[in-house]
């Protein structure tokens, strides 16, 4: 039987003031799937990628990544990652080329693979000409694309976006969607969590839905979309909220 | 595609960890002013002050002249107050940003992360201890009788602040909780550990503030490199800062495996 790229087993996470993020959460992501992430703000979306990427303590549960546990073998796991986090937590005064050039180092990229896609990233999402700028100086949109090539610098087997395209012109979001179909064909795993709802149904093969830090449905995107009103219907239905009336539809 | 050996067990990370040096030193290097000039200065001034317009009126120490015995202290307040504020300012800034998720969802081994930090920290304290030690050797009062023992001191010193400075980045919640220890403990025992007197000046009362003052025991250490002047006993000095610094570099490494201040 093949690895799963991600396997999660009853994770649970509570913080210190006692609120209870993610519950007896449990789910698998197969290799070279495109796998959608949905769920209600403060639904512990955030805090599962944190958990599997090392930005907070599991408090009970398994992470495995590629079959290496995320907790105990994490340096090796941790290598397999790369994670385009909500919040853009970079350093303000450092240049584009800077944060993700240091990145591709703390992966233990040399000088002259890290140049050569550093080189290709900034071309790719367009940030040559603000390459040497500070990061504080940029727009969100340019912000963004910095922090979704230092994700990849990498060239991660296992790829976690946490809301990619919040704020960011349609432009971009269609350059990044072209991007995440070609290196998902190409064999990365792709995990995606965002609002948008046509972005996951467009991208996605297999979604689940997260509320109140458990998994209130999961499926593949036929079978998600596959009843009247689609993902939209089904999410409101997964996660108890009511659908808007529309005067006049 | 993917290399095949990406699965396989990690060694050391030594281009994760040298890449942090370099990014801690780009970091410094934007602060220039607040990194050399400002301790260089502040030192220029203690050694004119009190080393040559006082201490031209006072008579030398242990056969030495006054400003030759107040030099080693001087380089030493400075040295502890680099190291300390590189690690704890570096720390702090990159929590209080959050970029040091950067440093938690990579391949680095806590030893890593710490061994980085206290790379920058020795390199910014010795670069400062250097810029001292020339100013001395302008006003003529710079000598070291003991090279091996005065790099002990300056790296050994510098690593035990560059420890309590990463203790306390982690610890603080606020700039304010950041400067406390600075104004707090080390500025004060700093000035009564023996920058400008001998324990036999103090009162007789007072004088168990010098010997509970682990300063007392770096600046006498670096003295007795530099000079040859030492008021401690031999060898109590060497031994008190490997346990300190082994029991401060025991916690942080503690501190890190825990995620204490750095994972949520």
């Amino acid at each position: 039987m093949p690895i799963p790229a991600l396997r999660i087993r009853n994770l649970r996470k509570v913080y210190r003031s006692g609120n209870v993020a993610v519950d007896d959460l449990s789910l698998s992501v197969e290799e070279g799937d495109f796998y959608g992430f949905l769920g209600p703000n403060g639904a512990g979306k955030s805090t599962t990628i944190h958990c599997i990427t090392g930005i907070a303590e599991p408090t009970s549960g398994t992470i495995e990544i590629f079959g290496l546990d995320a907790v105990k073998n994490y340096r090796e796991a941790r290598r397999l990652v790369g994670l385009c986090p909500q919040e853009f937590n970079v350093d303000p005064f450092a240049s584009p080329q800077q944060i993700v050039d240091w990145m591709g180092g703390y992966f233990g990229m040399g000088a002259a693979e890290r140049k050569a896609r550093v080189d290709y990233l900034m071309e790719r999402f367009d940030l040559t000409a603000h390459r040497r700028k500070q990061f504080r100086e940029l727009s969100g949109g340019l912000k963004r694309r910095v922090v979704l090539a230092r994700a990849l610098v990498h060239d991660p087997r296992l790829i976690i976006l946490d809301e990619p395209t919040a704020g960011v012109d349609v432009e971009l979001r269609r350059v990044l969607w072209r991007y995440l179909a070609e290196i998902n064909q190409d064999g990365r795993t792709i995990l995606l969590t965002s609002h948008y709802l046509e972005e996951v149904e467009r991208l996605c093969r297999d979604i689940a839905i997260v509320d109140k830090g458990r998994i209130v449905r999961q499926g593949s995107k036929a079978e998600m979309t596959g009843r009247p009103g689609g993902l939209e219907m089904a999410y409101l239905a997964a996660t108890g909220a009511e659908a808007d009336h529309v005067p006049g539809q | 595609m993917f290399p095949a050996n990406r699965t396989a067990p990690m060694g050391v990370n030594w281009i994760g960890l040298s890449t942090m040096v370099r990014r801690e030193v780009t970091r410094m290097a934007r602060v220039p002013i607040q990194a050399f000039i400002a301790p260089w200065i502040s030192a220029l001034l203690f050694i004119f002050i009190f080393g040559f317009v006082v201490g031209g009126r006072i008579a030398g120490i242990g056969g030495r002249p006054y400003l030759e015995f107040v030099l080693p202290g001087i380089v030493m307040m400075n040295i502890v107050n680099a190291a300390f504020l590189q690690s704890s300012s570096a720390i702090y800034f990159a929590r209080f940003i959050k970029f040091i998720e950067e440093t938690l969802v990579a391949p680095l081994s806590y030893a890593e992360m710490i061994a980085g930090h206290l790379s920058v920290v020795v390199l910014r304290a010795t670069v400062t201890g250097i810029g001292i030690m020339a100013m001395g050797l302008f006003f003529g009062a710079t000598h070291v009788e003991s090279w091996p023992l005065f790099l002990f001191w300056i790296v050994s010193v510098s690593a035990v602040f560059g420890l309590a400075g990463i203790v306390v980045g982690l610890w603080s919640q606020s700039f304010e909780q950041l400067n406390m220890p600075v104004v707090f403990f080390l500025t004060p025992l700093s000035m009564v550990g023996g920058v400008f007197n001998t324990v036999d000046m103090l009162p007789e009362w007072l004088r168990w503030l010098a010997w509970g003052n682990p300063f007392f025991y770096f600046i006498n250490g670096l003295r007795g490199a530099m000079i040859g002047v030492d008021e401690t006993p031999a060898g109590l000095a060497v031994g008190l800062t490997l346990i300190l610094l082994a029991a401060l570099a025991l916690l942080t490494w503690r501190l890190f495996s825990k995620g204490y201040g750095l994972r949520e």
